[in-house]
């Protein structure tokens, strides 16, 4: 990890909760900023000053969601959201709309902390450009991954994936043709432990599934296999090809 | 049947049966009493005359010409021409009618020429005396008038034959027509604003909440404008209620949880500022502060459920794969302790409801089953499909190999916080698992039960009323298409 505290923006109507949690996150390693109203929340977002936000979907102005559509709009910066725990649809219409994760509310701290480590692990990737173990592009039907400027084109027309939705492609694509265990998939692309009941795995490969839309037969390129977990449905056997 | 179609018909038929019913009577008193004046001017001076005839004839030919004569206007139909002689026997010895016969005899007594009318009974007797000076005495019994044949149609036949004709039919047909537009308007007034009532009754319950009844109704000024009223009142305040529930709900998660989460930044903060001695005590802190926080959910689970905020998300889907996912969990979950979570029997079980809340239910159960299953056995889920009553549905039974439970605590294990006597062992059940279960089930129709197997072990079956309006067969059909139409799916870019 790099010595200088990295950014992150809390936008949270809980000041003493924001308080703690800067308080908590500085020996790790990250420097809080604090606001409490969603409004404020998406002018101090879009002022690319943080490397993270966490966003509250209680806001007492505008919802969190509104927040996110808002700075989705012009910036992709990795964003966590903090759910209400046991409300499914908050969290599916979160990943839905683009956070990178998400954490119910209340939250262990260390599971918080791991979380922002792993999102920003992931977009270190991004940020840092290529990855040299693969250098060129991968294709599989009408997609082409480019791994150094992280881009999916289908037919040459560009589609706009969330950095856990790249790195979900990318694994998927990898092993075209075979299955990838959920578990696997939870520890290689969230970087983190899997845990049963939890469904956020399920709904990237949705999001994934409807942003790439049918593939050239008409058939779902993304199989859900039952009881094992994904698999990128191959039509030729030659698999995914580099170049 | 339809409202609509049935105060149509009723009215209508009501229409015709009362009409028919007043032809019928005037038919039967003033007509009546007109044809039997009508019929006695006819009649009665011909009778007179044949008396005299049939006297003249039976006195100078005989009694063989007389039956000759008598026959010739006997085959007027229905027309019966008599004659007695004096001592009451008739000449040719036919059986006569018993009204006849008392006329016969009351003649007999008078003298001279007398005749004697019966119009209701239609018969016309004259005593005769022939010019020997024996009496006698002539009969003619008419048939009587048909009610039906001649009057209906008289009033609408065109010829005034008596006889139905083309034109009296589409006169009669005219009639029940316009007796049928008329009744078909008057039935559409009365039925079309309770249909627009039960549309809005209806989108009310699929949580429409801004539903009111429009003005076309209200202005009516009837007991259903009233009615209408009295709806949009009650929705008013069901809208209020709702809204202000799912605030209510909203923000006591929200205050519920705030300090939860403080307490477990708190928490995080002091482990990392404690002594050796104090992380057990601390452990002790979180693991309370977890239980805390699942029985508020819980509750909030609950209580969304009852009063219906939880089932804004309806949707159809198939509960097979539902609780293939859930199995899949929990068998990553059970594997720790050696056993294995095991699903068969149908698949393809489409149900309408909200998803969310019934994974959680068959969650709920899924999970204690792995929790009390011994070490090392399975848990058996298994779907199947009944038709009970006509109403098919799908049975989810969840099957462990446990210690099973005391009959006679069974049917308290869906009371919300009954603590059954294994629950020293299992401190994080929070005794609302299976009442939010149940609860979830019957607000989608269904139930939920348990029972001690047979050879072991504790089973519980869920019910749920599957999907059928669209069918439940197969949600699409797989059109596959063959690898050659698409040979070169992957190339080199």
């Amino acid at each position: 990890m790099t010595s200088a505290p990295r950014h992150l923006l809390v936008v949270d109507d809980d000041t003493e909760l924001c308080q703690l949690l800067s308080e908590y996150l500085l020996p790790e390693g990250y420097d809080v900023e604090s606001v409490h109203s969603g409004v404020e929340g998406v002018e101090r977002a879009l002022s690319g000053d943080h490397a993270l936000v966490v966003l509250d979907v209680m806001l007492p102005d505008v919802r969190g969601f509104e927040v996110l559509r808002q700075l989705r709009a012009h910036s992709r910066m990795p964003v966590l959201m903090l759910t209400a725990r046991g409300n499914e649809q908050d969290r599916i219409l979160g990943l839905e709309m683009g956070a990178d994760d998400y954490l119910p509310k209340p939250f262990n701290p260390r599971e918080l902390c791991a979380r922002i480590e792993a999102i920003l692990r992931r977009s270190g990737n991004e940020r840092g450009a290529i990855d040299l173990r693969i250098p060129g592009d991968l294709v599989v039907d009408d997609i082409s991954i480019n791994k150094a400027s992280r881009l999916v084109r289908r037919r040459g027309e560009t589609i706009e994936l969330t950095t856990v939705e790249f790195d979900l492609l990318e694994a998927l694509v990898r092993n075209a043709g075979s299955a990838i265990a959920r578990d696997e998939l939870v520890r290689t692309v969230l970087n983190r432990p899997f845990s049963p009941f939890d469904r956020s795995i399920d709904t990237h490969v949705s999001n994934l599934r409807r942003k790439l839309g049918p593939g050239p037969d008409g058939l779902d390129r993304i199989k859900s296999l039952r009881g094992v977990g994904y698999q990128y449905t191959l039509r030729h056997p030659s698999g995914a090809q580099e170049k | 049947m339809r409202l609509h179609i049935k105060v149509f018909l009723w009215f209508w038929l009501g229409v015709v049966v009362v009409s028919g019913t007043l032809i019928g009577l005037t038919e039967l008193t003033h007509s009546r009493a007109q044809d039997d004046r009508l019929w006695q001017e006819k009649y009665g001076p011909r009778v007179d005359l044949w008396a005299r005839q049939e006297t003249h004839i039976l006195r100078t030919q005989g009694s063989a010409v007389l039956e000759e004569y008598v026959g010739s206007f006997q085959a007027d139909p229905g027309v019966l021409n008599y004659m007695f002689d004096a001592s009451g026997h008739e000449v040719f010895d036919r059986e006569a009618p018993k009204p006849v016969l008392s006329i016969v005899n009351a003649l007999m007594q008078s003298s001279g020429w007398t005749q004697h009318v019966d119009p209701v009974e239609r018969i016309i007797a004259e005593r005769a005396i022939d010019a020997n000076g024996t009496p006698y005495v002539v009969v003619v019994d008419f048939p009587e008038p048909s009610v039906l044949s001649r009057p209906l149609f008289e009033l609408l036949s065109a010829d005034f034959s008596g006889r139905p004709t083309r034109a009296s039919a589409v006169r009669l047909a005219a009639v029940i027509g316009v007796a049928g537009i008329f009744c078909f308007v008057l039935a559409r007034h009365i039925a079309s604003p309770i249909d627009r009532l039960r549309l809005a009754t209806k989108k009310i319950a699929h949580e429409q909440l801004g539903t009111r009844i429009d003005r076309d109704v209200l202005n009516r000024g009837d007991e259903l404008a009233d009615l209408g009223r009295d709806f949009n009142g009650m929705a008013d305040r069901i809208e209020t209620l709702v809204t202000a529930q799912r605030h209510l709900l909203a923000d006591v998660s929200h205050a519920l949880r705030s300090p939860l989460a403080r307490l477990n930044v708190a928490l995080g903060l002091a482990r990392r500022h404690s002594g050796p001695g104090v992380a057990e005590h601390l452990d002790r802190i979180e693991l309370e502060t977890e239980r805390l926080n699942t029985l508020i959910g819980q509750l909030l689970t609950m209580a969304r459920v009852d009063s219906g905020v939880g089932l804004e998300r309806w949707s159809v889907f198939d509960v097979g794969t539902l609780v293939d996912e859930v199995a899949t969990d929990a068998d990553y979950e059970a594997r720790a302790r050696g056993c294995v979570v095991a699903v068969s029997g149908e698949r393809n079980c489409l149900v309408s409801g909200a998803a969310d809340l019934i994974r959680s239910a068959v969650e709920n159960v899924v999970r204690n089953a792995v929790r009390h299953t011994a070490d090392g056995t399975s848990v058996d889920i298994s779907l199947e499909r009944r038709a009970a009553a006509g109403r098919p549905s799908v049975v989810i039974s969840v099957r462990d190999h446990g210690p099973g439970v005391a009959d006679k605590i069974v049917p308290r294990l869906f009371v919300p916080f009954f603590r059954g006597p294994h629950a020293d062992n299992n401190q994080n059940g929070t005794g609302l698992g299976l009442a939010i279960t149940r609860r979830v089930f019957e607000v989608h129709g269904g139930t939920a039960t348990a029972a001690n197997a047979d050879g072991g072990g504790f089973v519980v079956s869920l019910e749920l009323p599957l999907y059928v309006e669209g069918g439940v067969g197969q949600p699409h059909s797989d059109t596959r298409s063959t690898p050659e139409e698409h040979g070169n799916a992957i190339t080199a870019a």
